[in-house]
């Protein structure tokens, strides 16, 4: 029996590992919050991030790039990042259902397309039309 | 129409979400992936001085401070494995959708970890939310 190609590929299985450590991370985070509030999980948060920052700083033997645009962009992602973690981590205060607020949350990439047809001026498929018809009625199914 | 509570404050992740998506586009565009990494945990550490608790942060179970703190490694995880991915020769229009469907890892194990059970409609949305992830990111 031929196995797939993709079963072989590096790629794949790093995106196994993502798809996992995702899920973890929503489940976990959940069970961190039945304690502790939502300002002081996002408090901590960075702390958990540093030895995966010091692990990037090693593989880049403690040298980086020198772009002004790219710093205040990606220290920009730790802003947003940072203020959509403490109001997923108060969601999941509320008590409400994990399973349907990581589902809901995870549809981000709906406003990101529309950023992208806004500002980068890209362009919607029909598979970009469908998946905002589904978007929209994913969160009417949410919101009964 | 009474909206669930947790409902506002998943708006607010999907907007700042949503934004730093299309800024992880523009950085990436200048910096590789380590270093866009590193800027977004400066990013994280300056929101912590208006996020530092009142209260002294040893009052929390050490259970709940391990919980947190592994929560964060594995989104920091997660979040090195995609880059790693696209980095193997993962096409993007594969890899992003792909690993946007962690919500049927919470879904899977949502019951058994945190005892909840999920409604018909939630059920519902749960698989029209991930069709939609996969559509829109293609």
């Amino acid at each position: 029996m031929q196995v797939p190609a993709a079963l072989k590929a590096k790629w794949f299985w790093y995106s196994i590992l993502s798809v996992v450590c995702m899920g973890g991370w929503t489940l976990l985070g959940k069970l961190g919050t039945t304690e502790i509030s939502a300002p002081t999980m996002q408090f901590l948060y960075p702390f958990g991030w540093l030895p995966v920052a010091l692990a990037c700083l090693w593989v880049r033997g403690f040298r980086l790039e020198r772009s002004l645009r790219g710093a205040l962009y990606s220290i920009s992602i730790g802003v947003l990042g940072g203020i959509g973690g403490l109001a997923f981590f108060a969601a999941c205060r509320t008590g409400g259902n994990t399973s349907a607020i990581t589902a809901a949350t995870a549809m981000y990439p709906l406003i990101t397309v529309v950023l992208a047809v806004l500002i980068l001026r890209e362009k919607l498929t029909w598979l970009h039309v469908a998946g905002l018809v589904f978007a929209a009625v994913a969160f009417v199914l949410f919101s009964l | 129409m009474i909206l669930p509570i947790w409902f506002g404050p998943a708006v607010v992740v999907l907007i700042t979400w949503g934004i730093a998506g299309l800024l992880q586009k523009l950085s990436t565009n200048h910096l590789s992936a380590e270093t866009a990494l590193l800027g977004l945990v400066v990013g994280f550490f300056l929101l912590d001085p208006w996020l530092y608790p009142k209260e002294s942060i040893l009052m929390y179970s050490s259970r709940s401070l391990v919980v947190a703190l592994l929560s964060s490694l594995l989104n920091a995880l997660g979040a090195w494995a995609l880059l790693a991915a696209m980095k193997n020769g993962g096409k993007a229009s594969i890899v992003v959708p792909f690993t946007a469907l962690y919500p049927l890892v919470t879904v899977a194990f949502a019951p058994w970890v945190l005892h909840e059970e999920i409604t018909a409609l939630q059920a519902g949305g749960v698989v029209c939310a991930s069709i939609a992830v996969v559509l829109l990111s293609t």
